[in-house]
C-alpha cells in the first residue's frame, strides 16, 4: 500500500481514511494490519473505540496489545466535539518527541442517535482541517457500512480524502475538503416541540443560568446536570455578550430522550473548530465553549452571517 | 460559623460583626446606627463613633438604653470625626488604620470592656478616588482583624449616592450586609482562619474577585479558601482563583482550598488549571 495523494488534498502531512467495513471480522483484517504496521514503524498507536470494538482488538492483536493506547470512544466521542483535543494532545504529545502517531478512531459507531452522528460528520471534516497544516501522522476511521445508514457511509466518503477497505485503498471520490464550511454554517433543524424562549441582555447573566437551572431542574435532570447546564448557560450567554452582539436569546425545550438548551445571537464564529482544541491554561478566552463541551453529552455550534447557535442536548 | 449575608436575614444584630451599610435614607441610617450601639452596649464593649454622620446621629438618639452624655462621660462611648481618626494618622494607610484601632481596642479590653465596637460612616474616604483602593484593602484588613477574636468588631456605613460599582466592591469586602441593591453578586471575608467566598463569580465580577483577592492579608506558608458558602463559580472565577494562587505561590505560600464544589473541581481538572498553580482541595460539606 501507498500513501495516495490528490491535487486538491492539502499537505500530506496528515492522513485521514475512512475504513468500511462489513462485520467484526472485516473490521479486523481492516484494523489489525494498520496497528500492527505502526507498531513495526515503532510509531505510537492509539485506538479509540467503543468497549465492545476495543476488546475484540485486544483479543485479535494478542502480545501486540500491550504496545497499543486504548481509549474507550463512548467516553471520549461522547461529544463528538472532544474528540480533536484528544487527538491534538496524542499528536503533541508523539510526534512533538519525534515518534511518529497512527491512530484508530470510530466516532459513528452503530446505534448512535441520528443527531450524534450528524456532529460526527462534521467532527471528521474539521478534524482535515485542524491538522492539514501540522505534522505527519495517519488516522484510520472504521464504519460499518453494513449497519450504518447510507446518509452516514456517504458522509464519511465526503470528510475523508481516502477511502479504503480491506480490498484496496483509493482517493474519495466524494471529498469535499470546504465541505465543513457548509456544514457549520447550515442552520440546526427547528424543533417542532413546545419552546420556552426568552432573550438577555448584559445584566440578565445570573438570571439567565438561573432560568436554564430551574428549567433542567423541572424536566427531572438530577442535581450534577442541572449544575452542568447551569454553568454552561453562564458561559455561553456571556459569549453572547461579549462576542455575539451584547445580547442573545435563550429557548429550551423537550425532546425524546432529552432536554435541550440552545443560545442564539448575532455574532459570527469566523473559526468552526471554536471550543474544540485544549485551551493553555494561562491563556485568555476560549476556554467557556471548551469547558462546555467537555461537560455536556452533545454541543451543536453553527454560524453563518445570520447569527450564531449553540445547542446543548442532555440525555436523561 | 461567622455570621453573614443580609443583615435583615440574620436573628441578632450582635452576631453581625463587620456590617457593611449602605445608607439612603436618615430614618434608617439612625436606626441602624441604635441597633447596632445597643447590641455592643448589651455585649459590654466600648463603643466608638467615628464621622459627623454619626455623631450626629448619636446625638439625635433618644430611644438609647443609657443615655449618650453619660456614656461620653465615663468613657463607654467616644466619638471623632473623619479628621481625626483618618487624618489625624497622615495619609491614610491601612495598616496605620489597623495600629490605630488594634490599639484602641486593647486598651478598651484592658479598661474592663469586652471589646470595642465602632461605627463609622467612611463616606468622606469613598468621595476621594485616590484612596478607594486603600480603603477597600483595609476593610479586607479590618475583617481579618475582627474576625480574628480581636474583640474589635464595626459597623461601616457608606452613602448611597457614591455609586453602585464602588458600593458593589465596598460591600463585597464584607460578611454582612444592608444595601437597597441587597447583596453584591459575592463577599470575600474571613472566618475561622479561613479566607472565605460567599455568593456567586462570573466573568462578569471576576475581575472584581480578583481585585478583593489582591487586597486580602495573606500570612504564613499556607493559606486556606473556603468555598462552602458559594453558590455559583464559573470559568473566569477559577481562573482567577488559579492566577491568586500563582501569585501566592511566588510567594512561597501555599494554597489550599476547602469544601470546593465538585463542579469546580471538575472545571480545575479539565482546564489544566493546576498548571497554573498547584493548589490541594480538601474536601468538606457546607
Amino acid at each position: 500500500m501507498s500513501t495516495l495523494t490528490r491535487p486538491d488534498v492539502p499537505a500530506p502531512g496528515f492522513d485521514h481514511e475512512a475504513l468500511l467495513y462489513r462485520g467484526d471480522a472485516d473490521f479486523l483484517d481492516g484494523v489489525v494490519p494498520f496497528v500492527r504496521d505502526g507498531l513495526a514503524r515503532d510509531e505510537a498507536v492509539v485506538v479509540a473505540e467503543p468497549r465492545a470494538r476495543l476488546d475484540l482488538l485486544r483479543d485479535a492483536l494478542a502480545d501486540d496489545a500491550a504496545a497499543v493506547r486504548f481509549l474507550d470512544m463512548a467516553e471520549i466521542g461522547a461529544n463528538p466535539a472532544r474528540i480533536i483535543g484528544v487527538w491534538a494532545s496524542a499528536v503533541e504529545e508523539h510526534t512533538g518527541s519525534g515518534q511518529g502517531l497512527r491512530g484508530v478512531g470510530e466516532p459513528a459507531w452503530y446505534g448512535r442517535r441520528a443527531v450524534e452522528l450528524e456532529e460526527c460528520q462534521l467532527h471528521e471534516q474539521l478534524l482535515n482541517h485542524a491538522f492539514d497544516d501540522g505534522p505527519a501522522w495517519r488516522l484510520m476511521c472504521p464504519y460499518d457500512e453494513q449497519h450504518m445508514p447510507r446518509t452516514v457511509v456517504r458522509g464519511a466518503l465526503a470528510a475523508h480524502p481516502v477511502r479504503s477497505t480491506t480490498a484496496d485503498r483509493t482517493p474519495s471520490d466524494h471529498y469535499a475538503y470546504d465541505g465543513h464550511a457548509a456544514a457549520f454554517a447550515a442552520p440546526l433543524v427547528v424543533p417542532t416541540e413546545a419552546v420556552l424562549r426568552g432573550s438577555f441582555g448584559a445584566d440578565d447573566i445570573p438570571a439567565t443560568r438561573r432560568t436554564v437551572a430551574q428549567y433542567a431542574r423541572s424536566c427531572g435532570l438530577p442535581d450534577d446536570q442541572v449544575e452542568v447546564l447551569e454553568l454552561a448557560a453562564s458561559e455561553l450567554a456571556a459569549n453572547s455578550i461579549r462576542h455575539g452582539g451584547g445580547q442573545g436569546s435563550v429557548a429550551m425545550w423537550l425532546e425524546p430522550g432529552a432536554v435541550v438548551v440552545e443560545f442564539t445571537d448575532a455574532g459570527l464564529v469566523l473559526d468552526p473548530l471554536v471550543g474544540r482544541r485544549t485551551p493553555r491554561p494561562d491563556q485568555d478566552g476560549g476556554h467557556g465553549l471548551y469547558l462546555v463541551n467537555q461537560l455536556c453529552d452533545l454541543v451543536q455550534v453553527r454560524s453563518s452571517p445570520a447569527g450564531t447557535t449553540v445547542r446543548i442536548s442532555t440525555w436523561f | 460559623m461567622r455570621a453573614q449575608g443580609r443583615l435583615a436575614d440574620l436573628t441578632t444584630v450582635p452576631a453581625a460583626d463587620h456590617v457593611c451599610w449602605v445608607y439612603d435614607d436618615d430614618a434608617s441610617f439612625d436606626a441602624a446606627v441604635r441597633d447596632f450601639i445597643e447590641a455592643g452596649l448589651a455585649r459590654g464593649d466600648r463603643l466608638l463613633c467615628v464621622g459627623e454622620r454619626v455623631i450626629d446621629s448619636l446625638r439625635g438618639q433618644h430611644a438609647l438604653l443609657r443615655d449618650v452624655e453619660s456614656l461620653l462621660a465615663e468613657g463607654a462611648l467616644e466619638t471623632l470625626t473623619v479628621a481625626q481618626a483618618y487624618d489625624a494618622t497622615g495619609h491614610f494607610c491601612p495598616e496605620r488604620q489597623l495600629e490605630f484601632y488594634g490599639t484602641a481596642t486593647r486598651r478598651a479590653l484592658a479598661d474592663g470592656y469586652r471589646g470595642l465596637r465602632v461605627v463609622a460612616d467612611v463616606s468622606p474616604l469613598a468621595d476621594q478616588p485616590a484612596l478607594l483602593s486603600d480603603l477597600l484593602r483595609w476593610e479586607h484588613l479590618a475583617d481579618e482583624y475582627i474576625a480574628h477574636g480581636s474583640g474589635f468588631s464595626a459597623m461601616c456605613a457608606y452613602r448611597g449616592e457614591l455609586g453602585t460599582d464602588f458600593l458593589g466592591e465596598a460591600a463585597s469586602a464584607h460578611p454582612v450586609v444592608h444595601a437597597p441593591d441587597g447583596l453584591p453578586s459575592f463577599r470575600l471575608f474571613f472566618d475561622d482562619g479561613r479566607l472565605a467566598v460567599a455568593g456567586s463569580v462570573d466573568t462578569f465580577s471576576a475581575a472584581l474577585m480578583s481585585r478583593a483577592l489582591a487586597g486580602c492579608p495573606v500570612t504564613g506558608p499556607r493559606t486556606r479558601l473556603d468555598l462552602r458558602r458559594v453558590e455559583f463559580l464559573d470559568v473566569a472565577a477559577c481562573r482567577v482563583l488559579a492566577l491568586w494562587a500563582a501569585d501566592l505561590r511566588e510567594r512561597s505560600v501555599d494554597v489550599e482550598i476547602h469544601g470546593a464544589p465538585h463542579l469546580v473541581r471538575r472545571m480545575w481538572q479539565l482546564l489544566d488549571l493546576s498548571d497554573i498553580a498547584p493548589v490541594s482541595f480538601v474536601e468538606e460539606s457546607a
